[in-house]
Formats: C-alpha cells, structure tokens, sequence
C-alpha cells in the first residue's frame, strides 16, 4: 500500500523505555493488508517463487510504500532448512559440497579457535524463515563481505572470519533501499556476488569463500539520483510504482494505516488468515514451478516481443519465460499461457528497452504498444 | 535562561504545529522554515520542557558524522574488557523522545538517508567497521531550517508530517516585542544570584503555563485514540491532496492524523471543519505542486455539511452520490480557505521547489575531516581521526607477545605504530549551472539543446554524482527552472516549460547563478561550473528595467562577473549568436569571467556536452 509511514511511531515520545530488546525487531505493517500497487506486488512474489528470475528493482514515488512492501515481505516467506546454527544458512548437501568449515556458536563465543571439518552428513538441522536481509545505507564492506573477528584478535590474537550482510541473506534476499544513494563500490560488489553466487574475501591476511545465493531488491526514487544503467540490467525485473489516484483507494490506506498505528499488534493478528493463506499459495506455487510448461505459442510471443522491441541479448527472453512460467504456478495453471507472457511483459522489460536520452515516451507504453501491434498481427 | 513555549512570540504556525506533534507522535516530525534569529531554536529548546517525563531531547549537530549519528565502537569500553562494546548513536539515543535538528538543509546526504531510515523503521541498524547492532530508534523529528541556504531533500521532507513554511515577520511591533522579551530574559540571567520580585513572579507563571500545556498534552493524548473523524472529512482531505498535486499517498495520513490532534487537543471527540482546514494548511499546502484549479464548487461552500452520524462506523465508500457530493463541498470549503494562505506564486513552496535563495549563506560547511571514511593508513593521530577497528587489529596480532613481558593480562598494549588513521574522500561532485538567455527568437532551440546537455551531462555523470541546475533568463529577471539536482526524471519533467522573449536580463542571470554557487558550497560542492548560452547582448539591469545605459549594464555585469571569478566558479561562453551579427560581446563577457569562450552558433546538445569534458 502507499503511505505507509514509520513502523510504530505512536510508541515514540514515550516516557518508559520498557522492551528496549523487542523493538529493535521492528513491527512489520501486513503484505496482503497493502492496498493497489499490484505490479510491485507480483514482482515480489514471482521472485519468491522463482529467484532464478534475478529480483526486482522498484522505483517510483515518495510515499507509496516500496520499503514497507519489502519488509512486509518476510512474514508471508516460507521456511527453509538449514545447518543448526550455520552462518551461512547452508544445507546438509551445501556444508558437504563447500567443505568450508562451519562453526557453532560454542566455538565462535571461543571455545575452540581451530576449524573443524564437517565430520559426516548426519549434521543437524533447523528450519528458518527465509532470511530478509536489510542493507543499511552506512554499511562498510567489511561489514557487507565479512571481514576478520575482532573479538578472537582481542582475546586470542588469532584471525578468524566474522561472516558480514551477505552469510545472512545466502538463499534469502537481500534489500537495499535507496539503492541510487548507495555507494558505487559496494554496489559493484553486489553485483558481482549476485551474478556469480559466491562471495570471497581476501582481506587482512584472511582469505574465504562462501556461498551467497540471494535475490537482490532494490527500491528508490528516481528524483533522488539516477540509476546507473549497467546496474539497472542486472535486476531480472523493474517495477515501477506511482501514487494512487483514486480516492476510494486511498481512504481505504488511510483507514487501515490509522488502525495499524492505533494497535500494531491487534492489526496484525486481524490480518493472519489472509497471510496464512497466502504463504499456503506460495508454497503450493514452488512445488508446482518445476512441472510448469511453457508451450511454443507462448515461447514465440516473448521471442517477438523482445525482437520487436529491439532488446539485446537473450536475458529478456529467459526473464520472460520465468517469470511466466512463476506467475502460472502462483496461479495454480500447468501451462503458460499467451496472456502469462503478456501480463509481465512490462517489468521484464521495461529497462532492457535501448535508451534515448530524450525519448519522452514511458518504456511501459512502448511495450504496451508493441503487445498490441503483435496481438493485431495474429 | 531560556524562555518558556508560551513567551516565545510569534511563530505561531510552528507553535500550533509542535503543539500537534506533542499528541499525536504518527505525525513524525515538524519541519519548520525560518531565518536566523526568528527564535526557532529557542522555541525547540521551550517545546522540549513539555515533553512527558523521562523523554529524551537530542540535537543533531549539522557537522555530525556517521558514527556518531549511528553509533559505532566503543572504545574505551572494548579496550577495558576485550569484548567489542557498542556506544549508541544519536539516533537511538532520542528514542521515545524528540530529535532536533537546526539545518535540514545543511545536512550531509549520507546523514539524512540515515534520518530518512530511521524515521521509517523505528530503528537504527549499524553494520559498520566490524559492528553489527540494531536499536529501537522511534523517535520525533523536529527540524528548523534557514530557506536561503537552500533546499530541504525532498525524501526527508515527505516523511515529516507537518511542514511550517516560512513566514516573514513583517509585524513592527511583532518584532519589537521579540526582541524586548529576549532581552528581559537576557537581563535577568545576567543579573544572576538575585533575580528580582517582578522576573521572579514571571519564572512562576511561565512554570504555570508550562505546567497547564503539559497537563493539556497529555489529556489530548489520552484522548487521541477515541476521537472520531468521518470518511467525508478523510475524502474531502484526500481530494485536497488531488488538487493541490500532493505527490505520493503519505501526506493523505499525516493529515488525518493531524487532524485528529487538533481535535484532541481541543478536547473535542470528533473532527470538526476547523481541524481539516488546520490539517490542509500544516499538511497538505506546503507540499501543494500546483494551485488548484478554480472551480464551480465554490459556490458550494456556504451550505454546511451534513452532521455526521453513527460515528465510528466507517460506510464502505458507496458510490450513490451522497457522500460524494459532501466530501466535494467540503473540499472546496477547505481548499477556499487554504487559498487566502497560498502565497501568489506557489512555486515559492517547499515541493515545488522554487524557492529563490538569498545571499549570504552560512558560507563552506566543508572539511577536511569530512566525507565518507575511504580506507585507514598509518600515520600521526594529531590532528587525524583514529580509525579504531583497524588500530585494534593492527595490535591484536602482538598481544600475546607483548603481554609476555608484562606481569598484567588484561591490558591491551597498543604501540604507536599500530595507530591507524581514517583517510576520507569527499563524494561531493561537481555542480553545472546552464544559464540560458531565453530572450529573442533562438530561445526555444537554445533552450531544448541546452535542456539535452544537462540530460546527457547527467547521464554520463552518474559515477561523479554531479549535479545540474538550470536558469532561464529573459523579461525582467532570471528565474531558477531547475534547481541543483541528480535527476534526470526531473531535468525532464521541469524542463518542458520553457517561457521565452523579451529583455536581456543579463546581470539577473549572474547573480541568480552567484546565489546558487553559494548555496552548492554550503552544501560541500566543490566545483561549480557556468554555462552560459547567451550573445552576450544585455538590456534589462538587476533593477528589473530596460536600460538604454550601455556603459551602466556593461558595469553591473563586469562587477558580477568579477564576483562569480573570485568565488571560483568555472564558466564556460556559449555564443549562440549568427557570425555576421556578433559585436565581441560574448567574447568579452568570457574574459570578465575568466572563462572560456565557444562559439557555437547552432549548439547542438552533444557539442555543448562535450565541450563541458
């Protein structure tokens, strides 16, 4: 939804400074409780449900809501399975594929400064909701890739890894609002990890490689800043969000930001079937992608399009047919159909258009456009 | 000494204003735009005696930097226990309570995307130089700014409920009185150990009036949360915002919000008209992008809107007419009222960015100790910043070694050759201002290309954060189109109305061009660079008349000229004029600046680009 503004604020200018712990995780506003902004929305889920579609960048508007539906996000996320305690969130399979060294938390507090080997496959294992990893906007690299446990060179002069941003978001996604604010250096960092799905430090004499799989979502404003277009390729899909207009809509945010603001925790629970259900459709829609068809009718509308539209490389096409197929299975239908393609034509493609700084015309009618000249032309 | 809420005269806009914040925190913050000596700051420091007890008031320095906004080592506390221990930052240390900042708009670009953060999470996340740490950081943002040194970002702005724009004290008297109650204040305090029967007596009826605000604050706030406001009144708020162009869906809550205060805090249960009208000229209006459209509705304002009943019960928006039609009555009852405020231009308001700075700014809030933390050498602490991560872990390595000597175990032996430094490297790029003569009858192909190059400039610009700002001169004065900004999206958009013919007002073009220079370095922008498109040929002086004294134009553009030389600023001639007309004008206008001089008589937007690389 839009205008969905600090998370709590009517907890602030409060006397007692009781719950110091539990606020510090912060109160999230519901996904299913955001009103319009459908194509963010989707573009979010279709990457939950496939992250091979490579994440999603929003753009748009002061106070429409991008942040709050990225953070929304986590509570509506199945879980996953990994390592009891693993830093980097592997499974059993992982742990013994890397032969990376894991360390519990006994040995990380110090108990014991040399790496252990996983011993055998029978290692324990956890189940967590698939991580959302906040990146704040001060972050140092060091803090991003990992860099070497202070702690361990304080009390035991030895150097160890200390796993950074990127340990935490591995199979999770990693969020970085303002992206357009970020620091050039660590977004090529980003980058780089994103495509190759390894993260390596060699740094302070410490030397490591980890795994860091995660869908990047990235969310800004274009008047604070422009995107850098070699950035802007990387993100398998681009939303792009504006004010609501419509009045009935709006009300309907206002009335449910008030009753959010009034009782966080009684909105919330109001919301549960909802979120419930729709955590149960994601579910059913990950174990459905992998038997999803895309038949050749569908696969030729995205070839066109895409040759129509000028668009280089073949990275539209395969976004195209994923995201396709992903909306398919969210929609509980074994095959894509014509109109799968078509429905996320826009954010597939939007930034993959060839630019002309003065081209006036939105890259989204341009692709409308020529989605109507191909349905004339069959 | 300071004075108490009550003595503070005038401001009463902001007064109300901190007044609604005080009950209702989903407001977030007042943003309150005033000049030196207004007595902003005094009124900040009075609004913080009326907070509950217990909550907390912090000061956010414009100079701050990172980890102190943050949080960051804590070294004394790591050095004494060997276990790394987080001092909190100035963020999480107003949780609960209020955070004010004087100069909004001096902040460093880095420091407010961290306000922005927080301010939309409640909390303040560091994850910097080996720390990792999250605190509740809910807090209210008050904020003063000073319009002439420029701009409020726009995302700060959005995210502060209520905006007070800036009102000149024009009020003799008014000001008369502010100054005589300062100095009574300032005599008493100096008078010392033995304040006077009469200021004493006035110490205690401040203290009263003290006392009675914050026993009214906090009956508002108990009462908040049963005050009821229609969904008329909510769409006829919402409709505002349609019309005043309020860009995103955020302000729509902030003025419910707001009005739901006023009406606590006059101990009523239901919002009335009064309160809407409040919530438009503290919400609404002051992010208006454009007047709203005279219409008929207007005619409607005397009929009263129905009285609402069943309260509480919100009815689903029907679309059978009824609540439509009052909502609209109402919205133009609200938006009549709100035009007797609106100033003539509504440019001048905050959002639509218009604002026309004044000289004299605060001058260079750069340093050398500024910018954003690159990397950490070895070097003299004198003088530097440590960087502690990198010290600690310069010296961790010999610890065991270098405490074999000693009897004592738990001391960190740290030698001066493990002292690192923080080197830093300012980020702030390059400001290019266009000034266009937008006079005569190559103005509108002068200004599309000039329009292209700042797009391109910026495109091209993304890695050095540059910066492009647009001015348009002809008629009478110069006027700013484009403010100094990063976007191409708005280059665009603000770009497309280009007014052109009359006058020459060369001189105004300059000056406006100063005034921004200015304001880029207070801002920290190093380099500011003039493009200047013109046939050099003035005929309209600073006083805004056509003059047929060539030697006088001549004058006042030479002293400009001179002005912009000595402040630094690059500039580079486009002349724009046909060969066989050209009278050296432009040449000579080069000269006085001490720029260079092209000739360029059918700029084209990729020449005009390039000869700025």
């Amino acid at each position: 939804m839009s205008a969905q503004i600090a998370a709590e604020p009517a907890r602030a200018l409060r006397a007692d400074h009781s719950g110091a712990a539990s606020a510090s995780s912060a109160v999230h506003y519901p996904f299913t409780a955001i009103v319009g902004q459908e194509e963010m929305k989707l573009c979010l889920l279709l990457n939950v449900i496939d992250p091979r579609i490579g994440g999603v960048m929003i753009m748009g508007h002061r106070g429409t809501g991008k942040s709050t539906a990225v953070r929304a996000l986590a509570d509506v996320l199945p879980m996953i399975t990994r390592v009891k305690g693993d830093p980097f969130n592997r499974t059993p399979e992982e742990v013994a594929r890397d032969a990376l060294p894991i360390e519990s938390a006994a040995e990380r507090n110090g108990a014991s400064p040399t790496p252990r080997q996983p011993r055998d496959s029978r290692l324990r294992t956890e189940r967590i909701p698939v991580p959302v990893v906040d990146l704040p906007l001060g972050a140092t690299e060091d803090r991003v890739c990992g860099t070497i446990d202070i702690e361990a060179a304080l009390t035991q002069g030895v150097k160890r890894f200390e796993p950074g941003l990127l340990a935490r978001a591995n199979h999770g996604f990693l969020y970085i609002d303002e992206v357009n604010l970020l620091d050039d250096h660590l977004v090529d960092v980003l980058l780089d990890v994103a495509a190759s799905g390894w993260n390596v430090v060699e740094r302070e004499g410490i030397s490591v490689r980890h795994p860091a799989r995660f869908v990047l979502v990235g969310s800004g404003n274009p008047e604070e800043g422009e995107l850098r277009p070699q950035l802007l390729d990387r993100f398998g899909l681009h939303a792009r969000i504006v004010t609501i207009t419509d009045v009935a809509q709006r009300m309907e945010i206002v009335r449910r930001r008030r009753a959010f603001d009034a009782d966080p925790r009684a909105f919330i629970a109001a919301w549960q079937p909802q979120q419930r259900a729709l955590r149960r459709r994601i579910v059913a829609a990950q174990k459905r992608l992998a038997e999803v068809e895309m038949p050749d009718d569908a696969l030729m509308v995205a070839a066109e399009l895409c040759m129509r539209l000028g668009v280089d490389g073949h990275r539209g096409e395969l976004t195209l047919a994923r995201a396709a197929c992903a909306l398919a299975a969210f929609e509980g239908r074994p095959r894509v159909t014509r109109d799968d393609v078509k429905r996320v034509a826009v954010p597939a493609l939007r930034h993959r258009l060839r630019r002309d700084p003065l081209e006036t015309t939105d890259a989204g009618e341009r692709i409308e456009r020529a989605l109507m000249e191909l349905q004339a032309q069959a | 000494m300071s004075l108490a809420f009550t003595d503070i005269v005038g401001l009463e806009a902001a007064k109300q204003a901190l007044l609604l914040l005080a009950v209702n925190p989903a407001l977030a913050g007042v943003a309150i735009a005033a000049t030196v000596g207004s007595g902003k700051s005094t009124l900040a420091r009075a609004f913080a005696a009326l907070l509950p007890e217990g909550a907390p008031f912090v000061e956010l320095p414009v100079n701050v930097t990172e980890d102190r906004l943050l949080g960051g080592l804590d070294l004394e506390a790591t050095l004494a226990t060997g276990a790394r221990a987080i001092e909190r930052g100035l963020l999480a240390r107003a949780h609960g309570g209020v955070l004010y900042a004087d100069g909004l708009n001096l902040l460093d670009r880095s420091i407010v995307a961290h306000l922005m953060e927080a301010l939309a999470s409640g909390v303040v996340r560091v994850e910097r130089e080996g720390l990792s740490a999250a605190h509740p950081a809910r807090f209210v943002l008050v904020g003063a700014y000073d319009p002439s040194d420029g701009e409020v970002p726009r995302g700060l702005l959005d995210r502060i409920g209520l905006i007070v724009p800036f009102a000149p004290q024009t009020d003799a008297r008014l000001r008369a009185e502010v100054v005589r109650r300062n100095q009574l204040r300032k005599g008493e305090a100096e008078a010392g150990a033995l304040p006077s029967a009469s200021s004493r007596l006035r110490n205690e009826a401040a203290d009263d009036e003290t006392h009675m605000l914050r026993a009214m604050i906090a009956d508002a706030r108990a009462r908040l949360p049963h005050v009821r406001v229609h969904d008329e009144q909510v769409q006829a708020l919402i409709q505002a915002a349609l019309s005043l162009g309020v860009e995103g869906n955020r302000a729509d809550v902030f003025a419910a919000q707001a009005a739901l205060a006023k009406a606590a805090l006059d101990g009523r249960d239901r919002v009335d008209d009064d309160d809407l009208r409040l919530a438009v000229r503290l919400v609404l209006l002051p992010r208006a992008t454009r007047l709203p459209e005279a219409n008929e509705s207007y005619q409607a304002q005397d009929e009263q809107p129905r009285a609402p009943e069943e309260p509480g019960r919100s009815e689903r928006d029907e679309p059978n007419g009824a609540p439509q039609v009052q909502s609209e009555q109402l919205e133009a009852l609200l938006l009549s009222a709100a035009e007797a405020e609106l100033p003539k231009d509504v440019l001048n308001l905050p959002f639509a960015m218009q604002q026309r700075g004044r000289s004299g700014s605060r001058g260079a809030a750069l340093n050398n100790r500024r910018g954003r933390f690159v990397r950490a050498v070895e070097g003299d602490p004198h003088g530097n910043r440590i960087a502690l991560l990198q010290t600690l872990v310069a010296a961790a390595p010999w610890q065991a070694v270098r405490r074999a000597g000693t009897r004592s175990s738990a001391q960190l032996a740290i030698r001066k050759e493990d002292i690192r430094i923080k080197r830093f490297r300012d980020k702030a790029g390059m400001l290019y201002i266009f000034a266009v003569d937008a006079s005569g009858s190559m103005a509108i192909n002068r200004m599309r290309e000039a329009k292209g190059a700042a797009i391109r400039l910026l495109q091209d610009a993304y890695v050095h954060r540059d910066q492009v700002a647009l001015i348009a001169f002809r008629g009478g004065r110069a006027q700013v189109l484009l403010q100094p900004s990063q976007s191409v999206e708005r280059a665009k958009r603000e770009l497309d109305v280009l007014p052109t013919g009359g006058g020459t007002p060369l001189a105004s073009a300059l000056l406006t061009a100063w005034e921004l220079a200015q304001q880029a370095r207070g801002r920290g922008i190093a380099q500011v660079t003039l493009v200047l498109m013109t046939d050099g040929r003035a005929n309209v002086g600073l006083d805004s008349q056509a003059s047929a004294d060539k030697a006088g134009l001549q004058r006042e553009i030479q002293q400009l000229a001179a002005l912009l030389r000595a402040h630094g600023v690059r500039a580079i001639v486009i002349d724009t004029q046909a060969n066989y007309l050209s009278r050296g004008e432009a040449p000579k206008l080069a000269e006085w600046l001490g720029g260079r001089y092209v000739y360029l008589p059918n700029a084209r937007a990729e020449q005009i680009a390039k000869a700025l690389t």
